[in-house]
């Protein structure tokens, strides 16, 4: 008996459903973790920049935690673990509310914080020292400097980076699928479990996941264009 | 175009995998080995044993004696849940006996032998929930491990609850003693068992009325008709000297944690 490849088992009535739904909460889940994933990089980043040891040794500490620890453990950590140091109310509320979305999002959104506040230093680095001294000596604050002169330019070095990031949070976002998150990669693991078409349902997931990857990408060049400056 | 050619080779190559066996019977017996694909993480069907480290158990037993009855040795090979039939497909084991419980949907996938077990599907609920009953849990949330009968179960007979699906049963039973599910469905003979670990710090109820009776069969790939037919008759054959009785005991009755009586026959799944 030969392997018969037939995709329409997998594309239909409520298998087809799945997939969508599946691919809504990727994307839902993918949006939040990379906001929460930028501004905390950012903040990060800021925080690094202060002259001051411990805070420069805390962000230090948090990119290696992020950077070393494999992600599904992170994951688990922020589900099973950290919930349970909370009061019993805020436990309770939390597993109304979804708490398998809302612990993924920290969860993956923290993670993707340590590469992005590593990428934005690294933009910061390659801007010359001069620039922020100049600003500083025309009057600008700490803040103002970073804000008006230096980050600008840090970030259009940054976006290449930036969006390979984006990438990879995308991609990470299937490991909640162990935690129960009805994710792309969970609800295919479902259609595979109902049908027994391995090959089919997972084939139209990787079409999916390569689809959204290269419209990832095509912003990212767009972006990247529209940015750059012929000065720097 | 690229990949829908990649793609197709791979369905060529797992085509491949499953064809030209003519007669599996007489390909396991050219083998000298019958490879049997067990779970080895349920007890007491198919577990590590703590001292010996080896898999043991009741699936292993049964497929210990169909390796007897072909006079070949037998190989575990230890699948998770959702590999079960996948793996079988495609040629990897000779035979499944992995808590594999009857659907009309696995049927058309792969052979069921006469079934070895029956097992009682039922929920359990932290005793702090205060549910005791079926009708508590709609609207509620209900976790089964990922790929089973029991998942398949909850969505069918309460259809209000939200399924929240896990790979294992640890991380289920996690979910649950925090309070993330409501209720866990699964074989009563594991709800036994996690109940009887957690009496001290979490108690646990088992809802009395079971949602569903699931047959259990070994899983054999389609038209092995000569295989099909040797594994029934190994099994008619232990229930009518009552070696199946010895095996059920030894691992399930009086003296066990289970401590149950055998109350179905060993007879053909009716679908």
């Amino acid at each position: 008996m030969g392997y018969v490849f037939d995709l329409r088992g997998v594309l239909s009535g409520q298998y087809l459903d799945w997939f969508l739904i599946g691919l809504a909460t990727t994307l839902a889940l993918t949006c939040a973790a990379w906001c929460l994933a930028m501004t905390m990089g950012i903040v990060l980043t800021l925080i690094r920049m202060i002259p001051f040891r411990p805070l420069e040794w805390f962000v230090a500490l948090y990119v290696e935690y992020h950077r070393n620890v494999p992600l599904l453990v992170q994951i688990f950590v922020w589900y099973f673990g950290v919930p349970s140091l909370l009061p019993r109310p805020a436990r309770q509320w939390i597993n109304v509310h979804h708490g398998e979305f809302l612990l993924a999002t920290i969860a993956l959104g923290l993670a993707a914080a340590a590469y992005v506040a590593e990428d934005v230093r690294s933009g910061i680095r390659s801007i010359p020292k001069a620039q922020n001294e100049a600003a500083r000596s025309i009057g600008f604050g700490y803040l103002g400097a970073m804000g008006y002169v230096v980050l600008p330019q840090a970030i259009r070095i940054a976006v290449p980076p930036l969006i390979n990031q984006t990438l990879l949070l995308f991609k990470n976002t299937s490991l909640a699928m162990a935690i129960g998150v009805g994710e792309l990669t969970y609800r295919t693991r479902e259609v595979e479990s109902y049908t027994f078409k391995t090959f089919e349902a997972f084939a139209v997931a990787t079409a999916i996941y390569l689809t959204i990857s290269f419209g990832i990408m095509a912003c990212g060049a767009y972006v990247g264009r529209r940015l750059k400056l012929e000065t720097v | 175009m690229k990949l829908i050619s990649i793609l197709g080779l791979a369905a060529i190559l797992a085509g491949a995998a499953t064809a030209g066996n003519a007669d599996q019977l007489v390909d396991i017996k050219a083998r000298g080995k019958l490879i049997c694909g067990t779970l080895g993480t349920a007890e007491p069907f198919s577990f590590q044993h703590p001292q010996t480290r080896q898999i043991v158990g009741y699936d292993v037993d049964i497929c210990q004696k169909v390796a007897d009855s072909l006079g070949v040795a037998l190989e575990l090979k230890p699948i998770a849940v959702e590999a079960r039939i996948p793996e079988l497909i495609q040629g990897r084991v000779d035979i499944l006996a992995a808590n594999l419980g009857y659907t009309p949907e696995r049927a058309q996938q792969i052979d069921f032998s006469y079934s070895y077990f029956v097992s009682q599907q039922k929920l359990m609920a932290t005793k702090e929930s205060g549910i005791t009953t079926l009708d508590q849990l709609a609207g509620k949330k209900v976790t089964a491990i990922k790929g089973s009968t029991s998942e398949q179960g909850v969505r069918r007979l309460i259809p209000t609850a939200e399924t929240v699906t896990f790979q294992d049963t640890s991380s289920a039973y996690l979910a649950l003693v925090q309070d993330k599910v409501d209720a866990f469905c699964a074989s009563e003979l594991s709800l036994v068992k996690l109940r009887q670990q957690s009496q001290a710090k979490t108690p646990m109820v088992v809802i009395e009325k079971s949602l569903f009776v699931e047959p259990w069969g070994l899983g054999l790939r389609k038209n092995e008709t000569a295989f099909k037919d040797h594994v029934n008759s190994v099994l008619a054959n232990l229930a009518g000297t009552g070696e199946f009785d010895k095996v059920f005991s030894k691992w399930l009755g009086e003296g066990t944690l289970f401590n149950i009586k055998r109350d179905f026959a060993i007879e053909a799944i009716k679908g």
